[in-house]
């Protein structure tokens, strides 16, 4: 797993969370194409339950990367500047993946998904 | 300018200006300087910008009344799609690429950027990519079908005439110049930063440039294919975007918007990376929240490239998709308020002087908070289907793009005149131009909002009078007159300046950064000697600095060796790693360039055998720039070698600049491949009348054989790599022989798929997009086999062995990616049919 | 909505010019942390957080109401748009009636718009009775829309669609239930 001060930090969670965001708009279109569910079940469908449970685990895995960097940034504060500069950054990154993750995924839970 | 001078110096700085002067005379076009490109960009992009300022004259003035007939409507869609394209690619993109290959150099300490020969080569392809355009309006061919060229009224059937031509090859040969350009930026970035400078000590501005750069990397490659695919399309009739024949028009829209809305953010974060370093210069004080701008940097370059629906809300996608769109939209406001509010700190906290730049950035602000305000409106699904392709959002984007990038843009000119001309810019004039300019700009653009409210659509040519729309029209026409003249001031004052402003003292405004210790205007080399960076305000720490610089206190104050040299050091850290020889001027760049001028006329002309001449031709000399590198005598002498205990040179690395280089390059490669798959994808599940046969068209088996040469050969030259890493390079010559013919096993069996496969290519888009692949591929081998032979050769000269492993390693990358994509190509569009079982 | 940009608009520039032209301040190394976060928090983080929200929780569910979905009562009317260069043709399916660049509608009655394109993008819109929808070959997208008054209205193509577009003009007219009826029988032979 990369050290909390590894540079390629700063761009990870923002990677997997545009990984996150292609699955989700593709996962969509591809069902929507494929098996639409019916349009008077509304918002419970297998579709959105699918994506549901993709945005949730998705947003577990950032927060959960989130704390390491974070807990990284508080307990080593011997760390050469630059490092936990990268550290206290990359908390901030995941922050903001997990943060976009849920916000974009929530219209998941109300919205019928292919009209 | 103000420096002491004392004997060494002086024969330092000679040594120096020796090596590194510029040529005057004709030879100035062989100039690969960065001072000098970057001031050949913003030049000629000025120009373009008055050109795209005339062409929206002409339009305001066609809409100051109703009914007018002043333009016709023909003139008229050449002049709104031009204005656009110049605006966009021809005025903005260069203006802070150039700004940007001038400064950033000088603001991390280095003499100059990584790859020179390819600055120039940027600025040619730049400056023919352009005249090619611009030469349409003069032809009366220009395009005519908006600057987001939607199909199918771009393509052959309503738009027969070269119109579009000028647009796809005009914007893909500036597009050349953009990317390679980013990559420069990239791997300088990251590479060439002087000693001791790590990350969290990068200037701001240079994080922006980062991240801009970063972002053309990644999204201009979009375009790049589409362009690429309608001009298939236009002149061999692969039908990517008809929708009889299996294709369809809004592929085209999904290929353009996923650059187009990183477009705005590619030009808003440079700008807004003026605004981060002229802030604390004038509040006196450090920018508030340094983490939080670079974390705002970071997410705006992820967060807009998932907003690019929302200019395709009218097309009929699922409300569900929309309100996605929707809702990462209104996010990426919030790494802009972060800036903003920063920025504010800064000044709240600071000691704020009132000075020219300074009323730039108020207008900035005002103008662009505004322009962000409506654009969290357009975000909202609702209002979007009502004022979407309206003068709302004309007047909207100008906000943002004015707002964001024009007034920024005029308050750093204003702040860096003093170390291009080494003098001072006027208060005065400039405050005339500047409240001529703002007052003009909300006269046409405020009252704009309400024309489109009135549901006057964007576009059109001319109106009728009675609608309501007269009055504001007249408005807004008058305001663009107002604000032409403000600008015209701007422009004249800063002409004037050159001849009649005061002498710049040394770093004028006080500044903290690096770039105001060289002196002004700067020298070709920048720096006499690279300082040691030991904090984020080197200036401000420091002020005697740039004497000791200039005295040679610092590293690299040797130059008998005759060749350019620029530190190379730790991505992160910033220790150093190596020192990096750089090339000379060379006439490489503006010949390559005007080969590939040649090639898209040809293009442009239907004259395909010219232009494959014009192509190889190119190649061939690319190939001769790739010959003059590593330990080539132009850059490298004996004496040089491992001198004991001093620093390296690159070429004796694995890690050099190159293979950051090859690194971005191919991150680039990947986007316009990922694009091509998604066009794969994509015409598979939404083509109203997509036709796939019920089995792949391509022989699965003999793709199989067509990989077994190709794998071996990749793992062949990884294996080389990896014993050249032990030391060892034993029969490297013949070894990489071996390759290069494996390689050339490839091509032919993938020649013989292409040629035995039953394809029709202009019959169904499914077979074009198989045709394309295939080509891909081909292409990526066959540039493969040339560089393994090219390394064989280099091996037999000497330039290339365990002693100089730098280039192999770099070659061994291609090799590896071009294995890469044929495993994907193979997964995607012969197992994933066969899975999907036809349709 | 744009007194509340208005007013978001004045508070930021407000505060810049105050923070531009009031006495330099004179606080420590953490007093300046502090404020300094506190605004950035503030002003970049938490407010436009929340206005976000409430844009998203009004926004989503009122495009949701327009949507073209299934409703109890009478069916809404469905008439087809044709889009071409450089004309509307419309047609009436339940009633077998066709014309060109004129559409005539009953008020107060919900009506579906299936629109399509014969040649490029076009863009069905009449502004004063709500959205639009673009009209794309070879697909059929459905808007729906409803005219509450009888009355005049204007409708035009929205999306650059060449050298007519400027005169891509629909004339619209929404007619009572009963006169449109009447119009009805006056079409069908």
């Amino acid at each position: 797993m990369l050290a909390p001060s590894h540079p390629l930090q700063l761009a990870l969670g923002l990677i997997v969370w545009s990984v996150w965001f292609v699955a989700l708009y593709g996962g969509l279109s591809i069902g929507c194409a494929l098996a639409p569910p019916d349009a008077d079940l509304g918002a419970r469908t297998w579709l959105n339950g699918l994506l549901a449970a993709l945005t949730a685990m998705t947003a577990a895995w950032l927060v959960w990367q989130l704390r390491r960097c974070w807990r990284a940034a508080r307990s080593r504060t011997d760390d050469a500047p630059n490092r936990r500069f990268i550290t206290i950054l990359s908390a901030g990154i995941y922050a903001v993946a997990a943060v976009s993750t849920l916000v974009i995924g929530i219209p998941v839970l109300g919205l019928p998904p292919c009209p | 300018m103000n420096e002491p001078a004392s004997p060494g110096r002086d024969r330092l700085d000679a040594e120096l200006e020796r090596i590194w002067g510029n040529p005057r005379g004709w030879r100035a076009l062989s100039v690969v300087n960065h001072s000098v490109l970057g001031l050949r960009f913003m030049g000629t992009a000025l120009v373009f910008f008055l050109i795209g300022g005339i062409l929206a004259m002409l339009m305001r003035t066609q809409l100051a009344m109703p009914d007018q007939r002043l333009l016709d409507a023909e003139f008229y869609n050449q002049a709104f799609t031009m204005h656009g394209t110049v605006m966009m690619f021809l005025f903005a993109v260069p203006m802070l690429e150039g700004l940007a290959v001038y400064l950033i150099p000088k603001m991390i300490g280095a003499r100059d950027l990584v790859f020179p020969r390819l600055s120039a080569f940027g600025y040619w392809c730049y400056l023919f990519g352009g005249l090619i355009l611009i030469s349409s309006l003069f032809l009366g061919l220009a395009p005519n079908t908006g600057w987001f060229m939607y199909t199918p009224l771009s393509s052959t059937v309503h738009t027969p005439g070269s119109n579009s031509d000028f647009w796809l090859l005009g914007v893909t040969f500036i597009e050349i110049s953009a990317v390679s350009t980013a990559i420069e930026l990239v791997v300088s970035i990251l590479r060439s930063r002087t000693a001791g400078m790590s990350l969290d000590r990068m200037p701001l501005f240079a994080w922006y440039i980062l991240g801009m750069s970063l972002m053309i990397v990644a999204g201009f490659p979009p375009l790049i294919l589409g362009s690429i695919l309608l001009e298939l399309e236009r002149a061999a009739g692969l039908p990517f975007f008809d929708v009889a024949r299996g294709g369809d028009p809004v592929l085209w829209q999904h290929l353009f918007w996923l650059f187009g809305h990183p477009e705005v953010y590619i030009i808003f974060l440079p700008a807004a990376g003026i605004v981060s370093t002229l802030i604390p210069v004038f509040a006196q004080r450090p920018i508030v929240g340094y983490r939080w701008v670079v974390l705002s940097i970071i997410t705006t370059g992820f967060l807009s490239f998932s907003l690019w629906v929302h200019h395709m809300f009218t097309i009929g996608i699922p409300h569900l998709a929309q309100a996605f769109f929707s809702a990462a939209s209104m996010l990426v406001a919030i790494p802009t308020a972060i800036q903003v509010f920063a920025w504010l700190a800064t000044l709240w906290t600071g000691k704020p002087v009132l000075r020219l730049p300074m009323l730039w950035l108020i207008g900035f602000l005002v103008v662009f908070v505004a322009g962000g305000l409506t654009g969290v409106m357009l975000a909202l699904v609702p209002f979007n289907w009502q004022v979407h392709d309206t003068h709302f959002v004309v007047a909207h984007m100008h906000y943002v793009l004015v707002g964001g990038m024009f007034f920024p843009l005029v308050a750093g000119l204003y702040y860096w005149l003093p170390h291009v001309s080494g003098r001072m810019p006027s208060e005065q004039l400039g405050r005339w131009g500047f409240w001529l300019t703002f007052i003009g700009f909300n006269l046409t653009f405020l009252i704009m909002h309400w024309t489109g409210l009135l549901g006057m659509p964007r576009r059109v040519y001319t109106y009728e009078a009675g609608l309501g729309w007269d009055l504001p029209n007249l408005v807004s026409s008058i305001g663009g007159f107002v604000m032409a003249i403000g600008i015209a001031t701007v422009l004249l004052d800063i002409a004037l300046h050159f001849r009649f402003g005061r002498v710049a003292l040394r770093n004028p405004w006080h500044a903290d950064s690096l770039e105001w210790a060289t002196g002004t205007p700067p020298r070709a080399y920048n720096f006499a000697s690279q300082p040691d960076c030991t904090t984020r305000h080197p200036l401000w720490e420091h002020p005697d600095l740039p004497d000791g610089i200039a005295e040679g206190k610092h590293w690299l104050a040797n130059a008998g060796h005759g060749r350019r040299e620029t530190l190379g050091t730790d991505p992160v850290s910033g220790s150093v790693r190596e020192i990096m020889r750089l090339p000379g001027n060379s006439w490489l760049p503006l010949v390559i360039a005007l080969g590939l001028a040649v090639m898209f006329i040809a293009l442009l002309a239907r004259s395909y055998p010219i232009a494959a001449l014009a192509a190889l031709a190119s190649v061939a000399l690319m190939l001769r720039w790739s010959w003059v590198n590593g330990l080539h005598p132009a850059l490298y002498d004996e004496s040089g070698a491992f001198p004991a205990g001093a620093l390296p040179l690159h070429p004796h690395t694995f890690d050099g600049p190159g293979l950051w280089g090859m690194g971005v390059t191919l991150l680039a490669n990947a986007s316009l491949f990922l694009s091509l798959l998604f066009g794969w994808f994509y015409l598979w599940t939404v083509a109203p009348l997509w036709q796939a046969p019920a089995t792949s068209p391509l022989p699965a088996t003999t793709l199989l054989i067509a990989a077994l040469p190709l794998t071996a050969a990749t793992l062949w030259i990884r294996r080389i790599v990896t014993r050249l890493r032990n030391g060892t390079a034993a029969h490297l010559q013949v070894q990489l022989w071996g390759i290069a013919v494996l390689g050339v096993a490839y091509i032919a069996v993938l020649v013989q798929v292409l040629i035995a496969a039953p394809l029709s290519p202009t019959r169904t888009a499914h077979d074009a997009v198989i045709a394309v692949f295939l080509g891909y591929l081909l292409l990526h081998a066959a540039l493969a086999c040339v560089l393994a032979a090219l390394q064989a050769l280099r091996v037999r000269r000497g330039y290339v062995g365990h002693h100089a492993p730098y280039e192999t390693v770099i070659v061994e990358k291609w090799w590896s990616y071009t294995l890469l994509t044929f495993w994907l190509t193979y997964g995607c569009v012969v197992l994933f049919p066969a899975g999907w079982g036809g349709s | 909505m744009f007194i509340v940009a208005a007013l978001v608009l004045l508070a930021v520039v407000g505060l810049w010019v105050r923070a531009l032209y009031r006495p330099p301040p004179d606080h420590d190394e953490t007093t300046q942390r502090r404020i300094g976060r506190r605004w950035i928090i503030g002003g970049g983080i938490i407010v436009p957080g929340i206005s976000i929200v409430i844009l998203l929780a009004f926004g989503i569910p009122l495009g949701h109401r327009m949507l073209p979905l299934p409703v109890p009562g009478e069916a809404p009317l469905k008439i087809e748009v044709t889009a071409l260069q450089w004309r509307w043709d419309i047609r009436y399916p339940d009633h077998g009636i066709v014309s060109t660049n004129r559409l005539v509608i009953p008020a107060g009655r919900t009506i579906d718009f299936h629109v399509g394109s014969a040649d490029v993008i076009h863009s069905f819109w009449i502004p004063r009775l709500g959205g639009k929808i673009d009209a794309i070959p070879g697909r059929i997208n459905v808007l729906r829309l409803r005219a509450d008054q009888p009355g005049q209205y204007r409708g035009q193509c929205a999306e650059f669609c060449g050298a007519g577009h400027a005169h891509m003009v629909l004339a619209v007219e929404a007619l009572d239930a009963a006169a449109f009826d009447t119009w009805v029988e006056k079409q069908t032979p």
